[in-house]
């Protein structure tokens, strides 16, 4: 599957953060909602999602409630809490940081050095 | 926040447990049919989307136990698993749990035993307020060995007790021995006289009536005793109306006046105390040193900090009074601390050697259990495999090892009960009431929490060396592999290192077991030259009331020595001061030696001085060296003589007959007059801890008489048989005396080396346990070998070998284990050794014999181990060992 990147550990949880701010969700639809909005670029491995919803509940910064899903099937909704929504602001200004300075390196040409 | 979710999650993922599983299963589902509607919409059928489905998904165990972990309070969840699986293993193999736990309660056991006994006797000997600021004061002459000669003149006291600057209160006592009663119902009682301040220092009030009063130390306003619980509760069953009743003491009628606690029995075990009455005559004496002192230290002074302190008094003492006290210096030392002299090189050595135990009994369980790991390798890679983590294994391997150190730990604590009272009641009274604490050696609370840390401890270093040990296993291969688990050489070599650890503290053990055992006949051995079994012996202290003065003194002893030898059956019967084993130190002199210059106090020569009657050396079957012995002809009026030991013959006149030559007692300017040695007699070792060859003075009792003595007598037929004969001899001569210590030398002799003997049984016991817990190590680890190699041995039939050569190749695999053992542990048990022949008091001695048998009786039982696995090597079908695996 040309042109999809494995995730790297420890950024599955701040995808998830991203996918449930838009909107409560369940495991499945986090999957696809992160699939979308990514336009397919990024490959989750479907099981390791539910450690990371697990550890996110349990870190308290989503709320998982039981509801119906579109087509009528029991399922387990998480949505963001506020601490959710803090960690996600913080985490999205870190990781740009993060990609602009290594944008920046990457770019360097010789005669900058 | 986090926190507290943290702890929400928790509390709710153990309070929903079930519920919270079913919710997992139930999100999984509907993630996996989720997404099998989605391929079902993109033309796929329905059972083909749902395999796609289950297949993209991944493992599902392996997630739902990462979930598991990830919402927390999972350890305490599986712990309750593990331990119920544990418990299941635990019953399924039943001979292995059972070695398991005996194997462990045998070494925490051992540990708790010894442990009670140094928790009664070293940490809680005593129950005073403030143990730590109460010490033993006394003046060294320099010459005084043991604490048999801790003393301190009366006016040096007395100055001590205003001096101030590091004591709050200062108490003097003095042990005596009573004769309470009058008439025919005279008995012997042992009591203590004492200062009014002395239970004040010591800071402990009667349970029933009053203290002394200051003004009752005076002379003649002293008639007043407090007595001991035992006292009231032994000789007058408890009676409520004791107060005030009066008893008689030496012939004096003293007022009982208080009634101590049940456990207060200081200095040691006595029946009473009374005042301590001295005439302004013996409270001036800065002669004798008579009297014992114990000292309440002020607030914030250390006791290492005494040391300098004293030695200043002692000094200014000197300057004020050099005719007395040049050369004496006072020390002190914490009451806590005066017992460690004594025992507590025996009891370290006793738990260090439990300990020993301990250890062992690990390795061979380690042993088994990694040896059950084999069998268990599937399992373990199973358990990988469905997403066991390490941690997840390690709980499980920790649980069950916990599980039987707990196990272990039940059983021990439950025989610790009857272990310890059998070790208390083991050793007679008549040398345990000496020892303080020692009544108090029970299984109480802090016995309990030691035992139950050393179990858990155990337990969890063997889960965690299990852990460690089956971290690696390699999945695939184990998984496929039809047979048994195979052992890597790593492995292998893990358990043959335990088997050489448990060959090496056996060793250890053994040798010191033979070692002490060794010594405590040696003992008994010492004395065996006097044929204790036929002496009788009895100890006689007269009244200062009624025996004022030395002619009434010697016509007592010269009549009772004389009625008693004069009984049919009788021997031999004599006086002497103090009685070989009586576990009391002789009384030490300075002497000076005519023609040599006088020496300062301090340097002068000093020796054990005895008094005697000239029967003693007969009674007792001493040998004549060199001159001649005692005799009746050496009166009060005849010159003044005395007989020496051939210890101090050598020491004083190298290479030359002391005999003829004279000695003056005390220091130079003693006012003692010159003596002349008139013979040389053998050695006699006084106590177990007393060299033999110290120097002995032996003064005719005619010449010298004092008021407290031992009767010796040596008979034809059984010595106890004479009590009551003994008895009516004394009555006869006067009724208002009590006799004491009536007993044969052979139990006295018992008695004083009854530690000795306790110590080389306990260590025999742990040797014992040692050699079976490491021959069982051998067993196992050579027939898992034999296991292993059974192919091997069976191509090696197949191809020809003869089985004696298959035979050495099994016992030499046993024997190569117990060599290097046995190497590594020859110099650890030189070392430890050679620290118990100093340690405990020349009761040990080295020998070679003892450890070369020891090293044989470690090979033998390690090829009688190995011999039935190699039976079953020899016995292999070339044919069933080619089709094995």
């Amino acid at each position: 599957m040309a042109g999809q990147a494995q995730i790297l550990p420890g950024n599955l949880d701040l995808l998830i953060l991203k996918a449930v701010s838009l909107g409560p969700l369940h495991g499945y639809g986090i999957l696809l909602r992160i699939e979308q909005i990514s336009r397919g670029a990024l490959l989750i491995e479907q099981g390791a999602l539910y450690p990371a919803l697990f550890r996110l509940v349990r870190q308290g910064l989503l709320k998982p409630s039981w509801g119906t899903s579109d087509n009528n099937r029991r399922a387990k909704f998480y949505e963001l809490t506020p601490a959710g929504r803090k960690r996600l602001h913080q985490e999205a200004a870190d990781w740009n940081r993060l990609v602009a300075a290594i944008a920046l390196a990457l770019g360097a040409e010789a005669e900058e050095v | 926040m986090r926190f507290v979710a943290s702890l929400r999650s928790l509390a709710s993922s153990l309070l929903h447990r079930s519920q919270i599983e079913g919710d997992l299963d139930e999100e999984l589902r509907a993630h996996i049919a989720n997404r099998a509607d989605d391929l079902e919409r993109s033309g796929l059928p329905r059972t083909e989307a749902e395999r796609r489905a289950r297949i993209e998904f991944g493992g599902q165990e392996r997630y739902k136990e990462e979930c598991r972990e990830e919402r927390g309070g999972v350890w305490l969840a599986s712990l309750w698993t593990d331990v119920r699986f544990g418990l299941r293993m635990l019953s399924k193999s039943r001979g292995f749990s059972v070695v398991a736990v005996i194997t462990l309660a045998l070494g925490i056991g051992a540990n708790a035993a010894i442990f009670s006994m140094v928790n009664a006797l070293l940490l809680h000997p005593y129950h005073f307020r403030d143990l730590d600021a109460l010490v033993r004061v006394w003046e060294d002459r320099g010459i005084d060995e043991g604490y048999d000669a801790r003393y301190v003149a009366p006016a040096d006291a007395k100055e001590l007790s205003t001096h101030g600057e590091l004591f709050e209160s200062i108490a003097t006592y003095e042990i005596r021995s009573f004769s309470l009663g009058a008439g025919s119902e005279i008995q012997p009682a042992l009591g203590c006289r004492v200062t009014a301040n002395f239970f004040d220092v010591l800071s402990v009030s009667p349970t029933a009536g009053r203290l002394f009063s200051p003004g009752e130390e005076q002379p003649g306003d002293d008639q007043v005793a407090i007595v001991s619980d035992g006292f009231w509760k032994r000789r007058y069953a408890a009676d409520p109306h004791l107060l005030g009743e009066k008893i008689s003491l030496n012939g004096r009628m003293y007022s009982i006046v208080g009634i101590m606690p049940k456990d207060f029995d200081y200095p040691v075990p006595v029946e009473l105390w009374v005042p301590l009455a001295l005439t302004p005559e013996e409270q001036a004496d800065r002669t004798q040193l008579s009297l014992q002192v114990l000292g309440r230290l002020k607030d914030g002074v250390m006791p290492d900090q005494t040391g300098a302190a004293l030695a200043n008094f002692s000094r200014r003492l000197e300057q004020d009074y050099p005719k007395t006290n040049a050369g004496r210096t006072m020390k002190a030392l914490q009451l806590r601390k005066e017992l460690y002299v004594f025992t507590l090189p025996l009891f370290l050595l006793l738990q260090a050697a439990a300990g020993f135990v301990l250890l062992l009994a690990c390795a061979n369980l380690a042993n088994l259990v990694f040896a059950r790991m084999i069998g268990r390798q599937r399992e373990i890679a199973l358990r990988t495999t469905l997403g066991a983590g390490r941690g997840r294994l390690g709980q499980l391997f920790l649980s069950e090892t916990l599980l039987y150190a707990i196990a272990a730990g039940i059983v021990a604590i439950t025989a610790s009960f009857a272990s310890v009272k059998m070790l208390r009641t083991s050793i007679p009274a008549g040398w345990t009431k000496w020892v303080p604490g020692w009544n108090g050696i029970r299984v109480d609370g802090n016995v309990l929490a030691f035992t139950i840390a050393v179990a858990l401890g155990t337990g969890l270093v063997l889960g965690l060396a299990t852990v460690l040990h089956a971290s690696h296993v390699e999945l695939n291969n184990t998984l496929k592999e039809t047979g048994a688990g195979s052992v890597t050489p790593a492995k292998r070599r893990v358990r043959s290192a335990l088997v050489i650890a448990q060959v090496m503290f056996a060793f250890v053990l053994l040798v010191c077991a033979g070692l002490t055992i060794q010594g405590f006949v040696r003992l008994a051995d010492i004395y065996r030259g006097f044929q204790p079994a036929s002496v009788l012996r009895v100890e006689i202290s007269l009244p200062e009331k009624t025996y004022p003065e030395t002619v009434k003194i010697t016509n007592f002893y010269q009549q009772l020595v004389r009625d008693a030898a004069s009984l049919p059956g009788v021997q031999h019967a004599s006086l002497i001061t103090n009685a070989p084993a009586s576990n009391v130190d002789n009384e030490t002199t300075f002497f000076n030696i005519e023609g040599q210059p006088a020496l300062k106090a301090g340097e002068a020569p000093s020796a054990d001085l005895q008094i005697a009657t000239p029967d003693f050396f007969a009674t007792l079957k001493i040998s004549l060296i060199s001159g001649r012995f005692l005799s009746e002809a050496d009166n009060i009026d005849a010159a003044r003589v005395v007989v020496i030991s051939p210890g101090m013959a050598q020491r004083f006149w190298p290479g030359d007959d002391p005999v003829g030559h004279r000695i003056k007692l005390g220091t130079a300017n003693s006012v003692e007059p010159w003596v002349t040695i008139a013979g040389v007699v053998g050695d006699v070792r006084q106590n177990w801890w007393n060299p033999t060859t110290r120097p002995v003075i032996y003064k005719p009792f005619a010449q010298s008489a004092q008021r407290s003595m031992t009767l010796l007598m040596r008979t034809q037929t059984n010595p106890a048989s004479y009590v009551s004969a003994i008895r009516e001899v004394s009555r006869q001569i006067d009724p208002g005396i009590a006799l004491r210590g009536v007993a044969t030398l052979e139990e006295e002799v018992n008695d004083s080396i009854a530690i000795i003997r306790i110590m080389g049984i306990l260590m025999g016991i742990f040797g014992l346990v040692a050699l079976v817990l490491s021959s069982i190590g051998v067993y196992g680890v050579l027939s898992e070998s034999v296991a292993q190699r059974t192919r091997e041995i069976g191509i090696r039939l197949a191809l020809g070998a003869e089985t004696p050569a298959l035979m050495k190749l099994i016992l030499g695999h046993a024997l190569k284990l117990t060599a290097i053992g046995l190497a590594i542990a020859l110099p650890v048990s030189l070392t430890i050794s050679r620290a118990m022949t100093s340690l405990i008091f020349g009761v040990v001695s080295m020998n070679a014999t003892i450890f070369a048998a020891f090293a044989a009786v470690l090979l033998l039982v390690a090829l009688g181990a190995a011999y039935l696995p190699a039976r079953r090597a020899m016995n292999v079908d070339p044919m069933v060992a080619l089709r094995y695996e």
